[in-house]
């Protein structure tokens, strides 16, 4: 099993690697031993990641609550409609766990393309938008790129369970969903910013979901 | 001049009275008291009202008495029930006293003082009125009902707040004046029925606290009592939950069902979505809920959830609540939970926590995550130690105090959103005590053993104790010329004691130290051969007859009756070779340390008989006394003189006829102690125990006794000078030259030689006058012969010690130094 080396992840989190950062020789002399960077399994990947997409999670549910003080009856009032909302995407562990693979592979990295522009937009955006403690700003950023980390590995993940013949190479729509994300992200820059938070978080949360999901069905015996 | 009078009366009256009126200034008017009041029977409170205050300044004080008492006390707080009061705190209020009451006010004028109010406690108890009365409608069975509750009314002191009040409640419909009184009794709440459907009411309550008076009423509560007419109220969407993240209940509470039957409808949307569903079942999560199962639940979507409640007169519409299930989800608790207390051979034990995730949620497919926490504390502590897990079903606790019982508890919550579980149900674990068997193990053979050595070390200690303790205690040294005394009192045994008391008596040895005595002593030797049984059996029955010696004496009479003496020295072939020879002897078998007992005895001895020089009093004595003396005193010497006397006629005679005849003495103890001498070698041949006692006597000499020289000594007797006056002569006899100067001192010589006893085997004791004296003195007391009355009570003391102690000498040399033939002359 060749492992395809990532690029250094242009996070500015070190403390999570999502990969490891050695470049492709060094992986692959990771086998031989090398205790710093062994070869990742499908399994230690899956894990990273969806420690990587809680991490998001915790951090748009720190920015929701910090800009919109829980009020449950504020959740409907807006009546905010999300710009990924339109993907038909799993609301329910019986659809969850229905869904093929793949598809659910490639609905995850769909929703997270769905976020890469209209985040950098955000990020831009609240950088002119004083009222904002620095603090929402620095996590906005910090979101922003961790998604594309997130996304990056995802992308890893996936690559090697085609390449280990896990999942097929049936995501050929991709490039495809990535012109919607492009449309739907005109969308997204429409809404105000505590919408943009809420529907982010829930993403995020989706996100996640769908990693462990896929995770347990892929490798039930690992910790699920 | 009557009318000028009462005129200038009336105007001075006037003046007054405008002058007054000018100023409008006057002393204060009469205060009144116009309540006194207890909430609660340990404090109280009283008002009054001020009168006129005399347009000045005025002061109020209240004052109060005591029934019991004459003392007036001022109000001890004033501020706190407000102005122109008084407050009576828990330390002021008595229940059981009356208080005189009296309001004083007080300006630049004047005082005037209130009428006294009388306060009983007891009977001024007034409650305030019953707090937070709520009215509400129910209805049960068609019958419509009216349910009240209140509080009891606060009090400043929380901490009194147990009183039992007695509650009564008053209602009306609004337009009318009648209250209808309702009595309650001690509980807060109350159920009206026979209401008026449709009217409004008004209801109030008050409070009495035990025998005292009603409350005020509360404040007054209105409650509209529905009319057939009226729909239900508003329903409250309570919470929504999902247990596992896959379904969701949600609760409402209903609101007044306005006196019909109600029908609640559930209904919700969904985000993004206009249509309104109806709950999917109403009943698997039971009354007043809405179940969504799987199919029904969405996530990361919003439901907006409105509750409708109709009965026949018309509906009423919750609030909208809005629900997103992801943030819902509560799961149960853990189960399964299982503490194990492992036991590692090498570390100290450790609890082992297990536990499973709640039946219902699907940690498996990875839908949901769970996170755990779990808390522990010792059953008697009051805070809880949390710990988060995270993911894992598994946890160990080490660092648990051993013998302590710990609590355990576990919750869990869905990773990143949703809230905790409700806490397992509580385990128990009982630490135990932080020993192991093989620590025991050790701790008993470190025991056994211990004690084992503790036993042998007693053992030798019982086997080996004398030696050990002369080994430590190394014997004491032989005095030097020291009194007696305290060293023997203090160490000895008892035979130790009777001996050395036999020698020395125990004066006080401070007087005993300041009297030397001179004593002569002849022996005649034959009498041993006279007496042969008693001589015959000595030695072996040396041993036989210390017992009775301890037996017939006890304490020092053993050694101050010279019966015993006598018969001691008779039955030692050493001769009475003094008891304290023989005891010595027995000593030393025994011990060796013990000859020091001996030495320090005999020079003790010279001592005393020096002293008794030195004390020298006129020799009133008279010579016939002597041998009176000593028969009463000493039964035994009886025989012993008679002996003595067939035996040595003359020296006692001699002895008797007065101080001039002692010349005729020194003859014969001349011969006495050439005899002596030789006897005393042969002696010397003779078996241990005599070899003891010629030691003993040689040690004499070396102990210092100034007069004996050791040269000397050995042949020497007594030889007295006293050092008040001249010097006393003393009777020395040396083989190698005789000095007969020495004798001749012819003052002296009255005072020194005289016979002060003569014993049984032929010794005869030459005794200085001084010493005679004091034997008489000794003797006297028991005689009471008038003698003795003439003597102090030191001196009686001084001779009592001396006395014994030349006796014992007076046979002990006797026995080893006379020889018979040398008295055969005098026979």
């Amino acid at each position: 099993a060749a492992l395809t080396p990532l690029p250094p992840p242009a996070g500015t989190d070190p403390a999570t690697p999502l990969l490891c950062r050695r470049g492709a020789g060094a992986a692959v002399a990771a086998v031989a031993g090398d205790a710093g960077c062994r070869l990742l399994t499908v399994a230690d990947l899956f894990d990273r990641v969806i420690r990587h997409s809680g991490r998001i999670h915790s951090l748009a549910t720190a920015l929701c609550e910090k800009r919109l003080p829980p009020r449950d009856n504020e959740l409907g009032k807006s009546a905010r409609k999300c710009h990924t909302s339109g993907m038909l995407t799993p609301n329910g562990t019986e659809y969850a766990q229905k869904i093929p693979r793949e598809e659910l592979t490639h609905l995850t990295l769909k929703l997270l393309q769905a976020w890469k522009e209209p985040l950098s937009h955000f990020n831009q955006h609240i950088e002119h938008h004083q009222e904002l403690p620095d603090d929402s700003l620095s996590k906005a950023k910090q979101i922003s790129n961790m998604v594309h980390e997130l996304k990056t590995g995802v992308e890893k993940v996936t690559e090697k369970m085609q390449s280990m013949g896990i999942i097929n190479n049936s995501l050929t729509g991709m490039a495809s969903s990535e012109a919607t994300g492009l449309s739907i992200s005109n969308e997204a820059n429409m809404m105000s910013d505590s919408d943009f938070i809420h529907c982010f978080r829930r993403d995020s949360n989706k996100v996640q979901s769908y990693l462990k999901i896929l995770k347990c069905r892929i490798m039930p015996e690992n910790s699920c | 001049m009557k009318q000028k009078l009462t005129s200038s009366v009336q105007i001075i009256l006037l003046l007054a009275l405008t002058a007054v009126g000018w100023t409008g200034q006057s002393y204060p008017g009469k205060p009144k008291i116009i309540r006194c009041r207890s909430l609660e029977k340990e404090t109280f409170s009283c008002w009054w009202k001020p009168g006129s205050d005399g347009r000045l300044p005025t002061n109020y004080t209240l004052f109060y008495s005591k029934d019991s008492e004459e003392n007036f006390y001022e109000c001890p707080d004033y501020r706190t029930s407000g102005p122109n009061s008084c407050y009576f705190d828990k330390n002021h209020t008595n229940p059981w006293t009356t208080y005189n009451i009296t309001v004083m006010a007080t300006n630049e004028i004047g005082s005037n003082s209130s009428d006294p109010q009388y306060v009983d406690v007891t009977s001024i108890v007034q409650p305030d009125a019953p707090v937070n009365l709520s009215l509400e409608t129910k209805t049960s069975a068609g019958i419509m009902y009216l349910w009240a509750k209140w509080s009891p009314p606060p009090l400043a002191d929380v901490s009194s707040n147990s009183h039992v009040y007695h509650y009564e409640l008053q209602l009306k419909p609004e337009e009318k004046e009648e209250w209808e009184t309702i009595s309650v009794g001690v509980q807060t709440q109350c159920k009206v029925t026979m209401l008026q459907a449709g009217v409004k009411y008004v209801v109030q309550v008050r409070c009495m606290l035990d025998c005292g008076e009603w409350s005020e009423w509360s404040s007054e509560s209105h409650i509209q009592i529905p009319n057939g007419e009226s729909p239900p109220e508003k329903p409250t969407i309570i919470k929504c939950r999902s247990p596992e993240k896959e379904t969701f209940t949600c609760w409402w509470k209903p609101g007044s069902d306005g006196g019909h039957p109600t029908n609640y409808t559930f209904l919700y949307s969904k985000e993004g979505e206009q249509q309104v569903y109806e709950c999917p079942d109403y009943r698997t999560a039971g009354p007043n809920s809405c179940y969504f199962d799987k199919k029904h639940t969405s996530f990361w979507t919003i439901y907006n959830i409105t509750v409708k409640a109709t009965n026949k007169m018309g509906s009423n519409v919750s609030d909208p609540h809005y629900v997103d299930v992801t943030y819902i989800v509560q799961p149960d608790p853990p189960v399964n939970v299982t503490l194990e207390l492992k036991k590692p051979i090498n570390t100290k034990p450790y609890l082992v926590l297990s536990w499973s995730p709640p039946p219902l949620a699907d940690v498996r497919s990875g839908w949901l995550t769970l996170e755990y926490e779990l808390r522990l504390k010792p059953e008697e502590g009051e805070e809880w130690e949390t710990v988060f897990v995270g993911q894992q079903t598994q946890y160990k606790m080490f660092s648990l105090n051993p013998g302590k019982k710990y609590i355990v508890q576990i919750h869990c919550k869905p990773d990143h959103h949703g809230s905790w579980s409700e806490w397992s149900s509580e385990k128990y674990i009982q630490i135990p005590t932080d020993f192991r068997v093989k620590d025991m193990v050790v701790w008993i053979i470190v025991g056994v053993l211990s004690s084992l050595i503790c036993l042998i070390m007693s053992w030798t200690m019982v086997l080996k104790g004398y030696r050990m303790i002369a080994f430590i205690l190394p014997p004491v040294p032989g005095p030097k010329i020291k009194g007696i005394d305290t060293h023997l009192l203090e160490t000895g045994k008892s035979e130790e004691l009777l001996s050395a008391l036999g020698c020395h008596g125990f004066p006080p040895t401070s007087d005993c130290e300041e009297l030397l005595i001179e004593y002569l002593e002849v022996e005649d030797s034959e009498d041993q051969q006279l007496m042969p049984s008693h001589d015959n059996g000595h030695p072996s029955k040396n041993a036989k007859r210390i017992p009775k010696e301890k037996d017939s004496d006890s304490g020092r009479g053993s050694c101050d009756s010279p019966s015993v003496l006598s018969e001691k020295c008779r039955e030692s072939r050493a001769l009475p070779s003094t008891l304290q020879t023989q005891d010595v002897r027995d000593v030393q078998e025994n011990k060796e340390g013990k000859r020091s007992w001996e030495t320090e005895c005999i020079a003790s001895e010279q001592k005393i008989l020096l002293f008794n020089n030195e004390s020298t009093k006129e020799t009133t004595w008279p010579a016939t006394q002597l041998p009176d003396n000593h028969l009463f005193a000493y039964h035994s010497i009886v025989d012993a003189h008679k002996i003595t006397l067939s035996t040595t006629n003359v020296n006692i005679t001699s002895f008797l006829v007065g101080n001039e005849e002692h010349q005729s003495q020194y003859p014969i103890t001349e011969t006495l102690h050439d005899d002596m001498e030789k006897q005393r070698e042969m002696e010397n041949l003779h078996s241990k125990t005599d070899q003891t006692t010629v030691q003993v006597i040689k040690n004499r000499p070396n102990d210092k006794s100034p007069f004996l020289n050791p040269k000397l000594m050995d042949y020497v007797e007594v030889h007295k000078v006293r050092q008040d006056k001249e010097p006393a002569v003393l009777l020395k006899h040396k083989e190698n030259s005789r000095k007969s100067d020495k004798y001749t001192v012819p003052g002296t010589s009255k005072e020194y030689t005289k016979v002060s006893t003569v014993v049984d085997h032929n010794i005869l004791v030459l005794m200085p006058d001084s010493r005679i004296h004091h034997t008489s003195v000794i003797q006297e007391p028991a005689m009471e012969m008038p003698q003795n009355l003439q003597q102090g009570q030191a001196e009686k003391n001084m001779s009592y010690c001396l006395t014994v102690p030349s006796e014992c000498k007076r046979e002990t040399s006797g026995s080893e130094y006379m020889d018979p033939s040398s008295f055969m002359p005098f026979k």
